[in-house]
């Protein structure tokens, strides 16, 4: 039976026509802007070319924020992976007290990343758990305002984040490590391979696939956090810990400059695209080698 | 399995302490990892008095349920829950019911362009909602739906169908075609047979998209703060920073309204975790 055109049309013109109004036309839009010099206090908007992406690339604050964007990418790219596979290897196996332990770690990702940052903040502020732990253990030179201090408060948001993509990472290589076929490993250390030979050789390479879809999650993640350095820093101290998203929401809703706004956005877009495009190539080459 | 079962009893004892070592360590590390959680809980039911004289990481204290009370009774909360609910659950519902008709439509009927339109549908998955947010804030002040619930429906609507055309186009496509033919030829139309005959095979992917969705739209907090001003529409994550600022020490007021906050996708997320994990794998595995 061939499908109606009624029907197809009928099934597929209001949410297209949704996904249009909100995400492809204004992604459309987004581009035009940039090359305009279009604010929201009214006025026309005047074609400037690329001056508002040279004049991102002049500012300091802009190189600022695009520096610790890729800082924090990076970080990201690496330690809540290693540290969630680190976990998922642990907690791996069907006896009910580890699956009890799995739901309880799974916790975290439902909190949402306001709340988060909320109780990060208790933690790190001066009379908070970081401080009274150091103390505990005789580390009282330590001690600081760790949100306050322009050399920490990158990492500190850095370490709450963390705290959840670890347990994202977590919940995607137990997946990926349940499809496994345990006998392989059990093979290859009969044939004399110790543990951590077995996971290099055999168990790594098998989640080649998981491992690109946890990179380029958390990694999209990193790009385009908001919520969580909102909550706990708003950017500051001073401007330290505005990352990308943070300086388009500054120009955007604080100096009203669209097209400078759109330009910054823009550049996260590039940015997002690069990184995921080389997870995307990455995983290919490493499945084409399997 | 009967042998893994029987297996701690044959255990040779050194064996067996070294498993209840590791188990013990598991525990404790469980609880370090969720201090975060428990703090907040804890708090929640402390006496402010309480906290202030020995702070709030004290595991001491008379438990109280006035924080809850307070929060409940002097902020605006229940309206700031109400309207969590009220921008939640459409955008939800219309982001899957989207995600399902284009996931039908390209997946069994196959029109010309499918494969054009699911690219750029996908492609929104990697659209930073920085860039949206530009364009759609005059869009949205021209349409006067600033300090409305509207912009949240209607942009987790549309942001949304890209995880769930995603998610329901794979799982059509593991339908086989014959099912809708037979159907077809019985004279059914493809609504009858996307409603009757697709959606209730459909239902456990379904369960993933709205675990997820109802977690990620719920949690959300750029957009509230982008489109809305006034505190009658704040929805709840917005609510939490407004009542942060209004009590800056009243630690344990804070941790109610965070419970509060929390409560809906911590207890959707125990119920339904099975389906948040594949929700979260057939959106991302396939892709």
């Amino acid at each position: 039976m061939r499908p109606s055109r009624l029907w197809t049309g009928i099934f597929l013109a209001p949410p297209l026509l949704l996904f249009g109004m909100v995400v492809a036309y204004p992604t459309a839009d987004a581009l035009r802007l940039s090359f305009t010099d279009a604010n929201l206090l009214g006025g026309a908007a005047n074609w400037v070319g690329w001056d508002n992406f040279i004049d991102a690339f002049g500012d300091k604050n802009v190189r600022h924020s695009i520096r610790i964007t890729l800082i924090w990418t990076v970080a990201g790219a690496i330690i809540p992976p290693a540290v969630g596979l680190a976990l998922a290897h642990l907690l791996q196996g069907a006896s009910r007290f580890s699956i009890v332990m799995k739901s309880a770690l799974f916790a975290p990702i439902a909190v949402s990343l306001v709340v988060a940052g909320q109780v990060w903040i208790w933690i790190y502020q001066p009379e908070g758990l970081a401080n009274t732990i150091l103390g505990g253990i005789g580390l009282e030179g330590w001690q600081q305002a760790w949100l306050a201090n322009r050399s920490t408060a990158l990492w500190a948001v850095f370490v709450a984040w963390s705290w959840q993509q670890i347990v994202l990472a977590m919940i995607l290589y137990l997946a990926g490590l349940s499809a496994v076929p345990g006998e392989l490993a059990e093979a290859a250390r009969v044939d004399g391979g110790n543990r951590w030979q077995v996971f290099r050789k055999i168990t790594f390479p098998m989640l080649a696939p998981v491992t690109t879809v946890v990179l380029s999650l958390v990694s999209i993640n990193s790009l385009r956090n908001f919520d969580l350095v909102f909550a706990m820093t708003e950017g500051g101290p001073v401007r330290e810990t505005e990352t990308l998203p943070l300086l388009v929401f500054r120009v955007l809703l604080r100096e009203l400059q669209q097209g400078e706004a759109s330009a910054i956005a823009l550049i996260l877009f590039l940015i997002t695209l690069l990184v995921i495009g080389m997870f995307t190539w990455w995983g290919r080459r490493r499945s084409g080698v399997l | 399995m009967s042998s893994r079962a029987a297996a701690p009893v044959l255990l040779p004892s050194g064996k067996r302490l070294r498993r209840g070592l590791g188990r013990a360590a598991l525990l404790v590390f469980v609880i370090i990892y969720l201090i975060p959680i428990l703090g907040v809980v804890l708090t929640s039911f402390k006496t402010n008095a309480e906290i202030a004289a020995r702070g709030i990481w004290a595991p001491t204290g008379a438990l109280t349920v006035d924080n809850y009370l307070s929060v409940w009774r002097e902020t605006n909360t229940p309206r700031y829950l109400l309207n969590s609910v009220l921008s939640t659950v459409p955008a939800v519902a219309i982001s899957i019911a989207g995600g399902s008709f284009i996931g039908y439509a390209l997946s069994k009927l196959r029109p010309r362009g499918g494969t054009i339109i699911f690219l750029i549908i996908i492609a929104g998955l990697f659209v930073p909602p920085q860039v949206l947010l530009v364009p759609l804030f005059t869009l949205f002040r021209d349409l006067g739906m600033i300090d409305t619930l509207w912009p949240i429906i209607l942009v987790h609507s549309a942001v949304g169908l890209s995880i769930c055309t995603l998610v329901m186009r794979n799982f059509f496509d593991q339908i086989p075609d014959s099912l809708r033919d037979a159907a077809a030829v019985d004279g059914a139309n493809d609504g009858y047979i996307f409603l009757r005959v697709m959606l209730p095979l459909a239902r456990p992917a379904l369960a993933a998209l709205a675990v997820l969705q109802f977690v990620f739209i719920w949690n959300d907090f750029l957009y509230p703060l982008v489109f809305t001003q006034s505190d009658g529409v704040r929805t709840v994550m917005l609510g939490l920073l407004a009542v942060q600022g209004q009590f800056t020490v009243a630690y344990g007021t804070q941790g109610a309204l965070a419970v509060l906050a929390s409560a809906p996708t911590v207890l959707v997320f125990l119920i339904f975790q099975k389906y948040f994990v594949r929700g979260l794998l057939a959106g991302s595995v396939k892709g």
